[in-house]
Order: structure tokens, then sequence, then C-alpha cells
């Protein structure tokens, strides 16, 4: 089964590779942001530009979402955020494909601004402390933490 | 060795490199900083932006005696494995460190912690790091119950599509 990690670099990757073990069986890829910590990852990997906060470049990634999905066709995804998750499963909606989103294991008392948009979008949504899940509402799922 | 580390944030976290680079100037022990996109150039201190080998980035946490860290996520879950003193500033929306406070919300939940300090007053950083004790609290990264829910996912994804192609083989 193929399956697309993304996730930004920093913290969020780290918390990706904490989980690792669970995709290791499969044909996996990342999408992360460039960036010199990314480019050493040993996985296979398509590197973008770091989106922040700014919606040009959230629109530029949409094009380059198509294109990456298009041409790998993973069956699931699973993002532990940031925002670079977001034009990914919009269109990973339009195309059907599964999508897990894993909230930050720093996210203890207030929704992330990219969890507050996924929750709505993934199928399933994965919070790290189980006072979140009161928070998010019905669909938002505890099964531990990264730690 | 003190370590000082501001993660990958493409916002800078001057106010901390600042202000640790004037109390370099003033104690013997060598401080060594990753600043990331901190635009202020340290002058007590030796610094650099980015280490791209992960291996390298182990080696400085083992070798430091205290962490000073911004509340990131990646830098906490590396110290915990280590148990070392451990020293947080949070980064906050005020100071334009972060797009919003929630580093503050990682950091209170470790402030108890043995061997964890929280400071949001860097004037008091250096008070901090010298009542920093060595941590007996030492978690490994080991809980399962996330990575076991996410194999399972995935078995039950795989199920379905092999049953959807004997479908599709059928019809």
């Amino acid at each position: 089964m193929k399956i697309a990690l993304i996730c930004s670099q920093g913290g969020h990757l780290i918390e990706m590779l904490c989980l690792i073990e669970a995709f290791k069986r499969q044909d996996l890829f990342f999408i992360t942001y460039k960036n010199p910590t990314t480019e050493q990852l040993e996985y296979k990997r398509y590197l973008i530009e770091n989106i922040g906060t700014s919606l040009s470049k959230m629109i530029k990634t949409f094009f380059q979402t198509f294109s990456i999905l298009k041409k790998e066709k993973p069956d699931l995804i699973v993002s532990t955020g940031a925002e670079i998750a977001i034009p990914f499963y919009i269109t990973a909606k339009l195309m059907r494909i599964n999508t897990i989103y894993i909230e930050s294991w720093c996210r203890v008392k207030t929704k992330s601004g990219t969890g507050r948009i996924l929750y709505y979008i993934s199928n399933v949504f994965l919070v790290q402390w189980p006072n979140m899940a009161k928070k998010y509402g019905k669909k938002a799922e505890y099964h531990g933490a990264v730690i | 060795m003190i370590y000082v580390t501001v993660g990958t944030h493409y916002l800078g976290f001057e106010r901390l490199i600042k202000k640790m680079d004037e109390i370099a100037g003033k104690i013997d022990e060598e401080v060594i900083a990753q600043i990331g996109s901190t635009k202020y150039k340290p002058k007590n201190m030796k610094y650099f932006k980015f280490i791209k080998e992960e291996e390298k980035i182990l080696e400085l946490y083992k070798k430091a005696r205290i962490v000073l860290s911004h509340s990131g996520v990646g830098t906490i879950l590396t110290v915990l494995n280590y148990g070392k003193p451990l020293v947080i500033v949070p980064r906050l929306k005020k100071f334009n460190e972060h797009i919003d406070d929630h580093q503050i919300e990682l950091a209170e939940m470790l402030k108890n912690e043995e061997g964890v300090q929280v400071v949001y007053d860097t004037d008091k950083l250096e008070h901090s790091l010298n009542n920093a004790k060595p941590r007996k609290f030492k978690k490994s990264i080991k809980n399962k119950n996330l990575v076991n829910f996410l194999k399972n996912y995935i078995m039950v994804i795989e199920n379905e599509n092999m049953h959807g192609d004997i479908n599709t083989i059928s019809s």
C-alpha cells in the first residue's frame, strides 16, 4: 500500500518519525518543506516551499498538490501538521484518497489553525491529549500520543 | 556546555538569543546556539542556523550540561530521552516569535516535571540557568498505542482494497 506522510520540518517531522514504525512495511514517501534538515531525510520525498501564513503561497502549493498526488496515487495520507497539510487534504478529498490527521502533541488546550480546518476534511482526526477530543467534538479520537 | 536551540520555525527568536548572548559574555562556560531564522548575530557564543546531519545535533544534546530551548515538540521529545536539565522559554506571539501562543501550553504541562524550568521573563534566565538541576525524570519514546492504532487502520484499508479488487475481478 502506498502512503504519503505530510508534515513541516522540525517538531512535526520528529513526531512523524516517532510513528514511522506504523508505516515501515508500506511503500511510503514524504511531502515536507524544503529546509537543510529535510534535505537529509532518508526517505523518498517531495520538498516544497514553506507556506507559513501566506495566502499566495498556499494557492501556489495547490497546483503542486494535484501533480504530486496524481503522479503518486497514494492509498492513504497521514499528517502531523502543520499548514502544509491543508492544500493536500483538500485535493485528497476531491480525489477520494483516505486521510488521517494527527494534531500535534504541543496542542494541549487549544486547537491549531490547521486542525480547525482539517477536522472537517480528514477521514480520521486524532488528538494527543484526551481533553482535546472533547474540545474538537465527536469525530476527534484519542489513541495515545507520540510519547 | 550550555546548548541553546530555537528550532526550525520561519520566525526567529531574537529575545532568547540576544539575552543568552549577553549572559554568555559574563560566564566561563561554553555556549553553543542553534539560532534558526533569528537575525541577530551572537558575539559571545558559537552559533549556527541549522545542522543537516541528525547525528551532529544529537551529539550536542549529549554533550550539553543544560539545554535551553523554545517550547518546541522536536527539542522536548529529544531532551526527554537524554535526561538533561531543561530550561524552556516559550515563543510568544506579541514579540512576533510565533503565529500564536500555543508554546505556552506544552511548557505549562511540563513545568512541574523534575529538572524542567519554564521562563517567561528573559531577565530571569540567568537565575534559572544557575538553578538547573539534573533530571531523574526520563520518559522513553515508546508509547505504542498510537502506532498500533495506525497499524490496525492500515490493515483495514488493505483488506478493503483487496476485497475491492476481488469484486472488480468477479464482476
